[in-house]
């Protein structure tokens, strides 16, 4: 069953005067358990349809359904619990002065979760994160232990749904093999949908089973990994950002 | 021929636990060629391209048994000769567009200060030179983007500025720190085909500053690999796949590839010897 349904969805901005269409009539769905790509350069659409979902962006045209019900704006309580976000820049996406105790536990403070103890401690370990880290402040962390945290941050609600935004581009090599191994274990141990924005077509590959490809934005082409490995595009664009992706893989 | 020589580079900066080195005896020669360094953060790269400009802020402090640009030993000279090799001979295009371009002054007017207030040129004459500057790194509105602030260009058209700018007094070392990272795979190609063309046309010689070894391999003549401040490994580009040193090795591993298995990608067992 379709979990996430986005059905022409249209996004427009207002800038000095200029009406710009960000996202323009795209359609995707994503069954429970799968994890789906949105692939496409810089300014594509592919991040403002995630920001659309959560309600970051003002959608002029379309429906969003999570489980098969409309989305409620704004967007709740209710909502928070079944779909979360992981940023792009985890330099900018924690908040520099609170611990990353008061980081984790905000979340449960708000939903009046008891028992956030043993919650942020649990959810310390399942990141990878020593327990050691709790009280220190985002600026004592490295790149990768501050994406885990965002990561650790996202699943404190136990949401069904993780919308992924470039989470590793900010990375290293060594660090973004690390942070898939870890989003992929928690999809597996967890039964996770994941939505998951890249430039990176290797990294969609490695993470997605289907994958949509946008340009500006427009839906281009969607296929399923197996045509993506073998290089089955139908559209000269999808076929040309594959050719530059696989040209660098020497 | 040999245009950058570097014997045992040390670059120290003092912190509160003590001093930190890191560059530690960094050693190389540069021709007219493509030289990438590549290494993750932290690992002393951009430090090593910085330090050849004498870059390095007190108390930051820069030691080499050797450091000779074109005969002109770089340890020594002084800062009204390092003035004159800045910019005019070596050229440094520095990693993010955003920070890197003046925020408050049209794009036209950081184009052309040096121009003007270095080579003594006419408002004219700059704009005109300006103009074929931004044309030659394929940018296709040149006159719009003049008339244009950094923020209001994309991370891809910034770093084209950049580069532009640093080509106008057409340099013969040019120091590139991870000149693509911000672009997407097409755009990147395009600035890459780009730099290539200088090297070959104008007899540059280039240090690739990365941390995307595919792209180096791919890219370069030659490769160091640094890990922890210090060369961990040498190689020819077209051997990078061939690499002997356990890190390289590493870092080419954990890259997810197309087609590839969806399992765990192999991670990083980092040896403690590797930084002796």
């Amino acid at each position: 069953m379709a979990l996430i349904e986005v059905d022409n969805l249209s996004v427009t901005f207002l800038t000095k005067g200029h009406r710009v269409r960000a996202v323009d009539s795209v359609s995707l769905s994503v069954d429970t358990r799968e994890s789906f790509g949105l692939v496409g350069e810089s300014g594509s659409g592919k991040s403002t349809i995630l920001r659309a979902i959560c309600g970051l962006a003002p959608i002029s045209g379309g429906a969003i359904r999570i489980g098969g019900e409309p989305v409620a704006t704004p967007r709740g309580k209710a909502f928070s619990r079944k779909v979360q976000m992981v940023f792009q820049d985890p330099y900018a996406s924690l908040h520099p002065r609170h611990t990353i105790d008061r980081t984790l536990s905000e979340p449960l403070a708000i939903h009046g979760i008891g028992d956030s103890d043993r919650r942020v401690m649990a959810a310390l370990a399942d990141v990878g994160l020593p327990t050691g880290f709790r009280f220190r402040y985002p600026h004592q962390l490295s790149g990768g232990q501050r994406q885990r945290v965002a990561i650790a941050r996202a699943l404190m609600l136990e949401p069904e749904i993780l919308l992924l935004d470039e989470p590793t581009s900010a990375l290293d090599a060594s660090v973004q093999a690390e942070t898939l191994n870890l989003l992929s274990r928690l999809r597996e141990e967890r039964g996770l949908t994941f939505l998951m924005v890249s430039h990176d077509l290797a990294v969609i590959d490695h993470m997605c089973d289907r994958v949509l490809v946008m340009q500006h934005g427009r839906a281009v082409e969607e296929f399923p990994r197996a045509d993506l490995a073998a290089g089955r595009m139908k559209t000269d664009y999808a076929r040309s950002l594959f050719a530059a992706s696989a040209e660098r893989m020497g | 021929m040999t245009l950058l020589n570097v014997e045992n580079l040390r670059v120290t900066f003092r912190t509160e636990a003590g001093p930190v080195e890191a560059v530690r005896g960094v050693s190389f020669n540069l021709g007219r060629e493509r030289l990438g360094i590549v290494g993750e953060s932290g690992s002393g790269k951009t430090i090593t391209g910085r330090s050849v400009l004498r870059l390095i802020r007190p108390p930051g402090k820069i030691l080499a048994d050797r450091m000779e640009f074109d005969g002109i030993d770089l340890t020594r000279a002084d800062e009204k000769t390092m003035r004159g090799l800045r910019g005019r001979r070596i050229a440094m295009i520095m990693q993010d567009p955003k920070y890197s371009l003046n925020p408050v002054m049209k794009v036209g007017a950081q184009l052309t200060e040096g121009l003007r207030q270095r080579d003594g040129m006419s408002a004219a004459d700059a704009r005109k030179k300006a103009i074929e500057a931004l044309e030659a790194v394929q940018i296709r509105a040149p006159e719009r983007v003049m008339e244009a602030y950094p923020h209001e260009l994309s991370g891809g058209m910034g770093q084209r500025v950049m580069i532009a700018m640093m080509l106008i007094p057409g340099p013969d070392l040019l120091i590139a720190d991870e000149p693509t990272s911000a672009l997407d795979v097409t755009v990147q190609a395009e600035v890459l085909a780009i730099l290539d063309g200088l090297v070959r046309d104008r007899g540059m010689g280039l240090i690739f500053i990365s941390h995307d070894l595919r792209l180096v391999a791919r890219f370069c003549d030659r490769v160091l690999v640094m890990y922890k401040g210090k060369i961990v490994e040498e190689l020819a580009a077209r051997d990078l796949m061939a690499a002997k040193h356990p890190y390289t090795q590493g870092l080419l591993n954990c890259l997810p590839r197309i087609g590839g298995s969806q399992g765990p990608l192999p991670s990083l067992d980092r040896d403690a010897a590797w930084a002796l």
